[in-house]
């Protein structure tokens, strides 16, 4: 028996997809919530394909969303002030110990075998209250895929089987699509070795992760390959964590690197071949990122206009107040039934399942901008102090919009995949 | 073809053709040597922004995302040293005499180049309208001479303005809306003066700030009739400062706390109370809302000129970006697509620069500044030597007459339609200027992707401080309904703005 | 390493090395020393005049001139055209000097802005008659514009109108005729050949505003199709001219009662007297060919693009008008729609438009008057001259000296040649700043009005939707807001910097 919470049920297929009460429900007979373990899921997850079930998602959606409130939300001010401050060690670890890092890995790797529909649900869930963990959850998922893309099995099973978080996580420059801008490193073939040298902007975890995904190209060659190297190998060195704008607490870091040993991932120059059906999958975890921030934008400035009172009475009762809500609260709306198509599509393998991931990122981080705006202008003064949430998720929704490339690109690129 | 009662009649419909037409009419009024001074300003502002701001603004961003209470006091005696303290008090009152409206070209320039080190000599000048506006001239002087004082001693001495308080934001910048609200910072009629009790929060500077301008209430019931205007020092007994805000941008200057103990202000430093104004043409609360405007409209065509400031550093940021990264083998300012957003971003600063001139314009001929730019008194005063304005001017000024005949003109000889005319372009300029930087931000980091987000490419921290600028001064919101209060309905009386709903 | 250190030098390039040029930013400010006082006053008459047209003769035919054209599109407005021609608008911004009342050309854009807030299609009647006196003087081919000035003057004395009506326009190139980069590149048709005492145009030209209500047509066609932009001619051809004939009227979606034609050349004589411009008159030019007809169709469209503007806020100016006086008498809830605090809200928002589109075209127009097509003649000598000149001067010392060659050509020098190219980005990107920034601000507009107005915007006899119908056209023609972007950035943000190229290949 779960009781009354005001979170947001993801639902498969032709059932109704639900949103906070805007209406105050009587409280139901309180009873001891059962505490779901998502191990729970995995078990379930164990007799299915990876098309999740209704049940299945249900009860990931309350785990993370629990995790949330217990572990990010207390802490949040906190946590986002890394590298100025600690960072949120026992979180990731908490978070690592309840699987939220193997949601797309196989069976025989120890994951739940889930797709897009699992991750993108625990995402929303996670960054309603913390987009920092959201985004290394996202970052290790995209190095996973990109490594299951390129059919870089053994490797893959043998990081996932380290025991500690750190050790257990990829390293990957998550923000940019090296097609686009070409960060790239130089790689070099000694027989059947290669050394990677040159630098890298921006590996989203350098400074965390055991291991790294690094795009580079091999000398003579127009196309790049992805190499994975050892975060411990003494060639490397890395700054200290970038200051940026949002997500303070996924932290990422310049790399120079110097004739440092590398393992080919798949094949030499399909980079972006990988990177590019990566993406596909991604976008639409990309896409619910965006969509968990919106929903905790909205909450806090919905309660805020419900309380804060000037001109005599509460300003949710200024009808141009109500308007901007509204518009807030009809974004989410749509938004949630984009990714939940969205979701479907990819994990059935629908026609043009690449173009709706594509199309959900595009247009949700669009609005998680515009949205988040308002939402610190609703609060009007404190909006716009870290005291209260609205300024991060401003930032965070902004970061979020860069992640995989750079959005009027990849917009040029949806159009052209149909020409 | 058209007769003069004609052309009378037709142009008083609406719109106002006076309303539509502040630059052409000022092109007959305005005195052309404001051109050449505003030359020069902006030359220095480039000047200033490149040999200090530039290479101090990441910098002192870090510093305040790693220590939040840090405050900037050298950089605050660096502009000092530039005299920017000064340079905007007319000579009269000690200081150098440039035209205001080349304080708002001067805004956008340091605005494009760090908006946090652009508060801190600006809105020393938010407190300088104020204490112009109560016209109470012997001690507009004295505080003037003294900020004056300190760029020659080195020892800087800023101005703060302080309304905003925890319970009332929006609430206090209407006269419709203070009544409604949850004032609490009161001044209580003692022997000799005035004792305050309550507390300021969001002032920006108040920390390095020596001098205050509290705006607080005699009654707190009806606050809008009982306003008063006090200076209180820095060190005065029963003042003290509380926190230091923790923002999300404009970190360099700091937004203050003020605590008021039974704070003790004498007679001779109220700037203005209901005894003032309640010997107005209009009555006590309206004169009130006339006061508060003229700051307002001025102050909200500086708050634009940092939208527009944020735009241009924002458009500046992602051309520069794009002239130097290549995209699918061509440099990325070479394809089309970014070619129009650029474009868009250069139209967006262009836009909300032209709206806080306008509204200047309008300032200039019918506000705040009416007087001190009719062409005879401007030239007087700009070729006056020092020497005869620092004798003959304090006693001129310390004269009651000469504030009653500045309240007269200023206050009375104002008309409603002048009134709604700056009061609502302030607000027009305010919302379109902050937006456009918004906007144009917003722009720039999907420009620059990865590029954009790091706080060492400029970009994303001028995304984090424009976004200040929708807020404070009034939120765009409040200013939308003020534009349409003085612009649209005016004393249309089927329209009533801010009514309950 | 040597990236690392590269990118550590690239954060420390100043973008403040971009910042604008004091000139682009302040016309406005500068012109309040050196614009003549007695525009201020030209244009509270102009306004005033606009508004009592506007009352008094278009608004009683607003509505059923948009709706005789849905019934009968190939209806001419030849009535409307001659009360405009009474009212001496076609006549009013024409120069003294070659008969006209001499008014300021900025004042036109306020008043086709009155206009337009009451009808696009009416304003556009009157307002297009401009755009090709403009493309004559465009020219500086003194003798000739006076020529056929002199005839729109004996319009308005006869009361028979003779508007003129500008031919660029063709079937293979809308967007490409606007810019020399592109028409090179295009498939223009309409071609001048050279014959014994003049030319022979053949081909044709679509979507020439005013077209069959006009006398005569400034056409710009080419003696060599594989090389227009150093080809160019400007000849005006008279209606009923041997080979001259209209072809259709298009069918729009607004602005219906100007006629939008399609003009046929099939062999049509103009003789070398009448020839505008062509290469061997631009020899004498500090620009070579290429440059110059580049340079002069920027003079056209720097001054025509703040008319159009001008239009764009008209349109956010009418719709913004309509909303308005809905939400005044229109109860919801209990209490009148303008007391609801949200539309206030939008309404606030509309009113913005409207200043911030008029903002950009009166600053073009200030940047027109220092540096631009009006330079000469807003120099506060000339202009209080040619103000006050009498008429018999004109008529028997100033016009043998107009038909002199000298005195196109000392045009020619101070205008084409002493133009710098920075005052031609100036007044080119400006234009196009204010051209896609109104037009926009009116559809805008128009949209926001009709989501207030509901049900009753979707009637014609309500007049929103009809702006709304007329104001999409301004975001098209006179180069579209896409092109007009891309000349923007072409002439403010680009300069300067040797990479940039613009309407290049992707």
């Amino acid at each position: 028996m779960l009781s009354e919470k005001e979170t947001t049920i993801i639902a498969l297929e032709e059932d109704v997809v639900e949103f906070t009460e805007t209406k105050p429900t009587p409280p139901a007979p309180k009873k001891e919530a059962k505490s779901v373990d998502v191990k729970d899921v995995k078990i379930a997850a164990k007799k299915t394909a990876p098309r999740t079930s209704k049940k299945e998602l249900t009860m990931l959606a309350k785990a993370a969303s629990e995790f949330a409130k217990k572990m990010l939300a207390p802490n949040r001010e906190e946590n986002d002030k890394y590298p100025f401050g600690p960072f949120f060690e026992d979180a990731l670890e908490k978070a690592f110990g309840v699987d939220f890092f193997h949601i797309i890995l196989p069976e025989d790797m120890n994951g739940m075998n889930q797709g897009m529909s699992a991750l993108s649900v625990t995402l929303d869930n996670i960054c309603q209250e913390d987009s920092s963990l959201g985004g290394i959850l996202f970052t290790n998922a995209a190095a996973q895929e990109l490594m299951i893309q390129a059919g870089s099995k053994a490797e893959l099973e043998r990081i996932c089987s380290k025991e500690t978080v750190r050790d257990f996580l990829i390293a990957l420059p998550v923000f940019n699509n090296p097609s686009e801008v070409k960060h790239l490193a130089q790689a070099k073939k000694t027989g059947d070795a290669y050394t990677l040298s040159g630098s890298l902007e921006y590996m989203v975890l350098g400074d965390l992760a055991g291991q790294a995904i690094i795009p580079a190209s091999i000398a003579g060659s127009t196309r790049y390959s992805y190499f994975l190297v050892d975060l411990k190998d003494k060639g490397i060195s890395k700054s200290e964590p970038i200051l940026s704008l949002g997500l303070h607490a996924c932290p990422a870091v310049d790399l120079e690197l110097n004739h440092v040993k590398a393992t080919l991932i798949g094949q030499e120059g399909k980079g972006s071949d990988y990177f590019e059906k990566m993406a596909d999958r991604l976008h639409v975890a990309a896409a619910s990122m965006a969509l968990g921030v919106m929903k905790g934008s909205f909450k806090e400035a919905f309660d805020y206009a419900k309380k804060r009172e000037q001109g005599g009475h509460e300003i949710i009762n200024w009808s141009e107040v109500k308007m901007i809500l509204s518009n807030m609260a009809i974004k989410i709306s749509n938004a949630e039934m984009i990714i939940e198509k969205a979701c479907k599509a990819v994990d059935t393998l629908e026609a043009k399942w690449e173009t709706r991931s594509r199309a959900a990122a595009l247009h949700i981080q669009d609005m998680a901008c515009d949205l988040t705006t308002d939402g610190i202008q609703l609060l009007g003064g404190v909006g716009y102090m870290k005291d209260f949430g609205q300024e991060k998720r401003f930032r965070d929704a902004k970061h979020i919009q860069a992640l995989l490339g750079i959005t009027p690109i990849k917009k040029i690129t949806f159009i052209e995949n149909m020409i | 073809m058209i007769s003069r009662s004609e052309i009378k009649s037709y142009l008083s419909k609406e719109p106002l053709f006076d309303d539509m037409t502040c630059s052409l009419k000022a092109t007959t009024r305005q005195p052309a040597a404001m051109i050449k001074e505003t030359r020069k300003i902006i030359e220095l502002a480039r000047r200033f922004n490149k040999e200090v701001i530039e290479p101090y603004a990441l910098e002192l961003d870090r510093t305040m995302q790693k220590d939040p209470d840090y405050l900037p006091w050298e950089f605050v005696k660096k502009a000092n040293e530039w005299g920017f303290f000064t340079l905007w008090i007319p000579k009269i009152f000690g200081g150098h005499g440039y035209n205001i409206p080349s304080l708002s070209y001067f805004m956008e320039e340091t605005g494009s180049a760090c908006l946090g080190l652009s508060n801190l000599i600006c809105v020393h000048y938010l407190a300088v309208s104020t204490i112009f506006a109560s016209w109470n001239l012997s001690l507009i002087s004295k505080l003037c001479r003294l900020v004056a004082q300190g760029e020659k001693t080195g020892v800087p001495c800023l101005l703060s303005t302080a309304i905003t308080e925890p319970g009332a934001g929006t609430d206090v910048e209407e006269v419709e809306l203070v009544d409604r609200g949850k004032v609490a910072c009161s001044a209580t009629k003692v022997e000799g003066g005035y004792l305050i009790n309550g507390s300021k929060v969001f002032i920006s500077s108040g920390h390095v700030s020596q001098w205050h301008m509290v705006i607080c209430y005699t009654d707190l019931k009806k606050p809008s009739e009982n306003m008063i205007i006090l200076a209180v020092e820095t060190g005065s007994k029963g003042f003290s400062f509380g926190r230091v805000e923790h923002k999300m941008g404009v970190k360099g200057c700091p937004a203050s706390e003020l605590i008021f103990d039974n704070c003790f202000v004498p007679d001779d430093l109220v700037l203005l109370s209901r005894d003032h104004t309640g010997k107005q043409k209009r009555g006590v609360k309206e004169t009130c809302g006339q006061i508060l405007d003229y700051v307002l409209a001025s102050s909200r065509a500086g708050v634009s000129a940092w939208g527009a400031g944020a735009a241009r550093g924002a458009y500046e940021t992602a051309l520069d970006f794009a002239l130097t990264t290549e995209v699918n083998g061509k440099t990325l300012a070479n394809h089309e697509w970014a070619q129009s957003m650029l474009a868009e971003m250069y139209k967006n600063v262009c836009i909300a620069r032209l709206t806080y001139i306008e509204t200047n314009y309008a300032n200039g001929m019918y506000g705040l500044f009416k007087t001190i730019q009719m062409k005879p008194l401007f030239y007087y005063f700009k070729y006056m030597p020092m020497i005869l304005l620092d004798k003959f001017a304090p006693m001129i000024l310390n004269l009651a007459s000469t504030t009653w005949l500045f309240r007269k003109i200023q206050l009375d000889w104002q008309s409603d339609p002048e009134f709604h005319r700056t009061a609502g372009w302030g607000s027009l300029a305010k919302f379109t200027g902050t937006d456009m930087g918004m906007k144009n931000c917003q722009m720039a980091l999907e420009i620059m992707g990865q590029s954009g987000l790091r706080q060492d490419r400029r970009a994303e921290k001028i995304l984090r401080d424009s976004k200040l600028l929708q807020i404070f001064e009034g939120t765009n919101q409040l200013n939308r309904l003020n534009l349409f209060k003085c612009l649209v309905a005016k004393n249309n009386p089927m329209i009533k703005v801010f009514e309950k709903e | 390493m040597k990236k690392g250190k590269e990118m550590v030098a690239h954060a420390q390039r100043s973008p403040f090395d971009h910042a604008p040029c004091f000139e682009d930013m302040t016309s406005s400010l500068q012109s309040t020393a050196r614009q003549p006082k007695g525009m201020l006053k030209e244009t509270r008459e102009v306004v005033a005049l606009a508004r009592k047209f506007k009352e008094e003769v278009m608004r009683p035919i607003t509505l059923s001139m948009d709706r005789q054209m849905q019934k009968d599109p190939e209806y001419l407005p030849w009535e409307f055209v001659r009360k405009a021609n009474e009212w001496g608008f076609y006549t009013l911004w024409v120069p003294r000097i070659f008969g006209g009342k001499g008014y300021n050309s900025p004042s036109m854009s306020y008043f086709l802005e009155e206009l337009g807030s009451e009808c696009l299609g009416l304003s556009n009647l009157i307002g297009v008659h401009y755009l090709a006196v403009v493309t004559m003087f465009a020219t500086f081919n003194i003798r000739l514009i006076n020529k056929l000035l002199r005839e729109v003057e004996d319009g308005q004395k006869t009361g028979i109108p003779c508007l003129l009506s500008l031919a660029i326009t063709e079937p293979g190139a809308g967007t490409d005729v606007e810019e020399v980069e592109l028409v090179d590149k295009g498939n223009v048709g309409c071609q001048a050949t050279k014959v014994e005492g003049g030319y022979l145009i053949n081909g044709s030209k679509i979507f020439i505003s005013s077209g069959h209500v006009s006398r005569w047509h400034i056409v710009i066609c080419y003696e060599d199709l594989k090389n227009p932009s150093d080809t160019m001619l400007v000849l005006p051809v008279k209606t009923g001219s041997k080979g001259f004939s209209f072809g259709r009227k298009e069918h729009k979606m607004g602005v219906k009662i100007c006629p939008a034609s399609e003009l046929n050349f099939e062999d049509c004589f103009v003789p070398d007297d009448l020839v505008l411009m062509n290469k061997e008159q631009n020899q004498k030019n500090r620009r070579n060919n290429k440059q110059t007809n580049s340079q002069m169709i920027d003079y056209v469209v720097s001054t025509s693009r703040a008319g159009v503007s001008a239009w764009g806020t008209g349109a956010a100016r009418g719709a913004f008008e309509n909303a308005l006086d809905f939400a005044i008498n229109t109860e919801v809830n209990g209490k009148r729609l303008v007391n609801h605090e949200w539309a206030q809200a939008m309404l606030a928002e509309m009113y913005k438009n409207v200043a911030i589109s008029r903002l950009s075209y009166v600053e073009t127009n200030y940047a027109n008057g220092l540096c631009g097509l009006y330079k000469t003649i807003q120099f506060k000598p000339l202009f209080y001259y040619f103000k006050i000149v009498p008429k018999i001067v004109i008529d028997y010392i100033i016009r043998p000296i107009i038909n002199l060659p000298v005195t196109t050509w000392v045009f020619r020098k101070i205008q084409l040649d002493g133009q710098t190219d920075a005052q031609f980005h100036r007044t080119s990107g400006w234009a196009s700043l204010a051209k896609f920034t109104g037009t926009d601000a009116g559809v805008k507009n128009c949209q926001m009005a009709l989501e207030i107005m509901g049900q009753a915007g979707l009637r014609q006899d309500r007049r929103a939707e009809k702006i709304l119908r007329d104001s999409k056209l301004l975001q098209i023609y006179e180069g579209t807001n896409q092109l007009n972007r891309i000349n923007l950035f072409k002439c403010l943000a680009a300069q300067g910097h040797s990479q940039v190229r613009v309407f290049e290949h992707e």
